[in-house]
């Protein structure tokens, strides 16, 4: 991939005029037809996500469609989520479309589950969003997914007890070990933050660090997962973990859960999406949490934590009706107000299309951040994601390898066993290993 | 049993009629077994005779092809596949004893308490059995877990420390749980073969001078050796098919790993690496294993109750 800073986000400012007009009007007239079935009646396509908001969005394409109707099902993020998509594909009993992570969109590629969308949503994904995320997406010189959100590292803090121990928000991964002593000195109870030994984030912090977990090389794939700045933030986080600084808790678990509620874990490495958690899930704390860039290694720079794209599933007989859907849920900004303002889980992910990124950030309520504007932060800090990223065919394995080892034998060992698995995962399948 | 009743004539015409409703109340086994034990264990065997391959990159599609019995070779020389295997072992080593030495010690105890403590006796021990594994598994982690558990609490304020989750205490984390959930289920087993020991055999050992000691080791235990002996064979014969223990604790637990088990690794095959044709291959050696189990465990069984 050739090194394509973000820069569309400049054009954010140009852009967001134009869009306020379109919400303006985007919720309240019926489309055109153009994808309805060859006997005049509406498609009904079927769609899988475990996104938040995605049901309210779902529910406004609906209220503002006449031709394609939409039947939304939740279904379970991460492992299960994929078995559940992979399962119904060798069934032939497949939603038309599902959302897939950028970390998975190879995988589900190169097993044959997606369809090749090229035609139908080349030229938009061509387009309408930024060439480090478009690169996600576009895999062997085909499109396979739109992207739905762009998500580089952000930082959340408790700034009530940053106060309170006298700490000041860490800039550097230096600043941030001794603001973690300073923390852990004050209450030997809190903790600066919690590192789950699992794959993504080991990922996303060693993207940011500049490694390449996996490259293309012609018509072969070179898997470096254990390439130096991967070592360097094992090492780093490892020696955290020894030392006690942050808990280990998985991410998303009930402990942890627990420990960002009753304030002893004090800060969080996560994305623009992690605060639709934390606004349904800790309402108490309105106020308290603040947000600032990542740290980083000396200049800054941030990988993409997470992050959704939109595919069409293998078998999918509603091709065309599905691109039209997937269209409007990643560029529409209606579709983004509906996702904002959903009652129950409302999201906070900040679109990687850049008019429906503005869109969102007039539409976010800010006061949980005592006012602080969290798109304006987040889309700054597109522009510092390190570019030429590829996630590779086998992160399924490869993750899950990583995690045992990590757990096992210390973060440093997990790189080298997810490298050997890498190797060997794309050797069994038959795909070529570069030299 | 109404043909005795019946006059001569009727008799083919009866037959006939009892030979449909043979086929009525058997169908029924017969349609179900065959939808969902053959067929699915012929659609494995099939499945593991081919392989997906793909080229280059991988997004030209993937290619099917026959690869005979490539895929059980490849299971076989798979470390990981037999590691699960000695991880049940290991399990069984520990968990046996224990569950089924509690549960015995129970059942004695309950068979020489008073009558009616017996029917509460019997009833509170089982209870944990009617608590679904999964559930039971869900509770039991709640209660590992640091930061949620009250039991860690304790251990900590009474100035101790212990880490369910550790590699090293994950083992017994889960044979802790395996062993709440089955020591009431056999110890009601072992209750109702104490209740077929003849009371005058007792009586005669209680006259002799035995005291309760004697009396339980010395006669009791022997009388019901088959029911003990049959059920550890029963024990390690489900130990095979152990998931549900472990595949929730390594969630917490993570150095257990996603292929701890037989049917760890099967699903981790399936579902995490794709790999359709090596979980059919690894299933289908998984049930051959337990098939011999089974078959060992009859033959066993058949010799101990005839002795």
């Amino acid at each position: 991939m050739k090194s394509q800073p973000l820069r569309v986000y400049g054009a954010v400012a140009a852009a967001l005029s134009l869009a306020l007009l379109t919400s303006a009007c985007a919720g309240s007239e019926p489309t055109a037809p153009s994808a309805a079935g060859e006997d005049g009646k509406p498609v009904t396509l079927t769609y899988w996500t475990w996104t938040s908001g995605a049901e309210a969005a779902a529910a406004e394409f609906n209220r503002t469609h006449t031709d394609i109707q939409v039947r939304f099902s939740q279904i379970p993020g991460g492992a299960d989520g994929y078995s559940k998509i992979s399962n119904a594909i060798k069934a032939g009993d497949a939603p038309d479309v599902a959302t897939v992570e950028y970390n998975m969109v190879p995988e589900f590629a190169s097993q044959g589950y997606l369809e090749d969308i090229t035609a139908s949503s080349g030229e938009l994904v061509k387009t309408s969003f930024p060439a480090g995320v478009r690169d996600l997406v576009t895999l062997g010189g085909k499109t396979w997914s739109v992207p739905f959100d762009a998500t580089p590292q952000v930082y959340f803090y408790r700034k009530d007890l940053f106060e309170k121990y006298g700490v000041t928000v860490p800039t550097t991964w230096d600043e941030y070990r001794a603001a973690a002593e300073k923390i852990k000195a004050a209450d030997p109870g809190a903790r600066i933050g919690s590192f789950p030994t699992d794959a993504p984030l080991q990922a996303t912090l060693s993207w940011q660090a500049g490694a390449k977990w996996f490259e293309v090389k012609g018509d072969a794939w070179k898997p470096a997962i254990d390439d130096a700045p991967s070592q360097k933030v094992a090492d780093y986080w490892q020696a955290m973990l020894k030392d006690d600084l942050v808990f280990n808790y998985g991410a998303g678990t009930p402990e942890e859960t627990k420990s960002k509620a009753d304030g002893t874990t004090v800060s969080v490495v996560g994305a623009s999406w992690s605060a639709g958690g934390m606004v349904s899930g800790m309402p108490d704390l309105k106020g308290k949490w603040g947000v600032a860039p990542v740290p980083h290694w000396g200049t800054p720079a941030s990988g993409m934590y997470g992050g959704t794209s939109f595919a069409v599933t293998k078998g999918s007989k509603h091709a065309a009706a599905a691109a039209e859907f997937i269209k409007w849920v990643t560029t529409d900004p209606a579709s983004m107000k509906a996702r904002i303002g959903a009652l129950k889980n409302p999201s906070s992910a900040l679109p990687a299309n850049p008019a429906m990124a503005a869109v969102a950030a007039q539409a976010f309520d800010t006061s949980y951040f005592g006012g602080q504007d969290l798109y304006k932060l987040t889309g700054d800090q597109v522009a510092t994601i390190v570019p030429g990223w590829t996630w590779g065919p086998v992160w399924g394995k490869v993750g899950a390898d990583f995690k045992d080892e990590a757990a096992r034998n210390g973060l440093p060992s997990g790189l080298t066993k997810a490298q050997e698995s890498a190797r060997a995962a794309i050797g069994s399948r038959g795909l070529k290993l570069a030299k | 049993m109404a043909s005795t009743t019946t006059p001569a004539p009727a008799g083919r015409a009866l037959r006939r009629r009892q030979r449909g409703a043979v086929v009525l109340f058997l169908s029924p086994f017969f349609v179900l077994f065959a939808a969902v034990t053959v067929a699915p264990v012929v659609y494995a065997g099939w499945m593991s005779l081919y392989r997906e391959r793909s080229s280059g990159l991988g997004f030209g599609g993937v290619e099917r092809t026959f690869a005979g019995l490539a895929n059980y070779a490849a299971v076989l020389s798979d470390p990981a596949f037999r590691d699960s295997f000695l991880h049940v072992a290991a399990y069984c080593l520990v968990y046996i004893p224990v569950m089924i030495g509690v549960a015995l010690g129970l059942a004695l105890l309950v068979d020489s308490a008073h009558a009616r403590a017996k029917r509460f006796f019997q009833l509170a021990f089982f209870l944990p059995h009617a608590v679904p594994g999964l559930i039971a598994s869900i509770i039991w982690i709640y209660l590992y877990t640091p930061g949620l558990s009250p039991v860690i609490e304790w251990i900590d304020a009474a100035g101790g420390s212990w880490n369910f989750f550790s590699p090293g205490h994950t083992l017994s984390s889960m044979v802790n749980i395996a062993v709440w959930q089955w020591i009431g289920y056999n110890m009601v087993i072992f209750f109702a073969a104490l209740q077929a020991v003849p009371r005058e055999v007792v009586e005669a050992a209680t006259v002799d001078g035995a005291g309760a000691w004697r009396i339980a080791l010395g006669i009791k235990v022997p009388i019901i050796r088959s029911s003990v002996v049959m059920t550890v064979l029963f024990t390690c014969v489900g130990a095979i098919q152990l998931f549900t223990e472990p595949k929730l604790l390594s969630d917490k637990a993570q150095a257990l790993g996603n292929d701890w088990s037989p049917t760890m690794y099967i699903v981790s095959k399936a579902f995490v690496d794709h790999d359709y044709a090596s979980a059919a291959a690894a299933s289908l050696l998984l049930a051959v294993v337990a098939g011999a189990l089974s078959f060992v465990v009859t033959r066993m069984g058949k010799r101990w109750q005839e002795s």
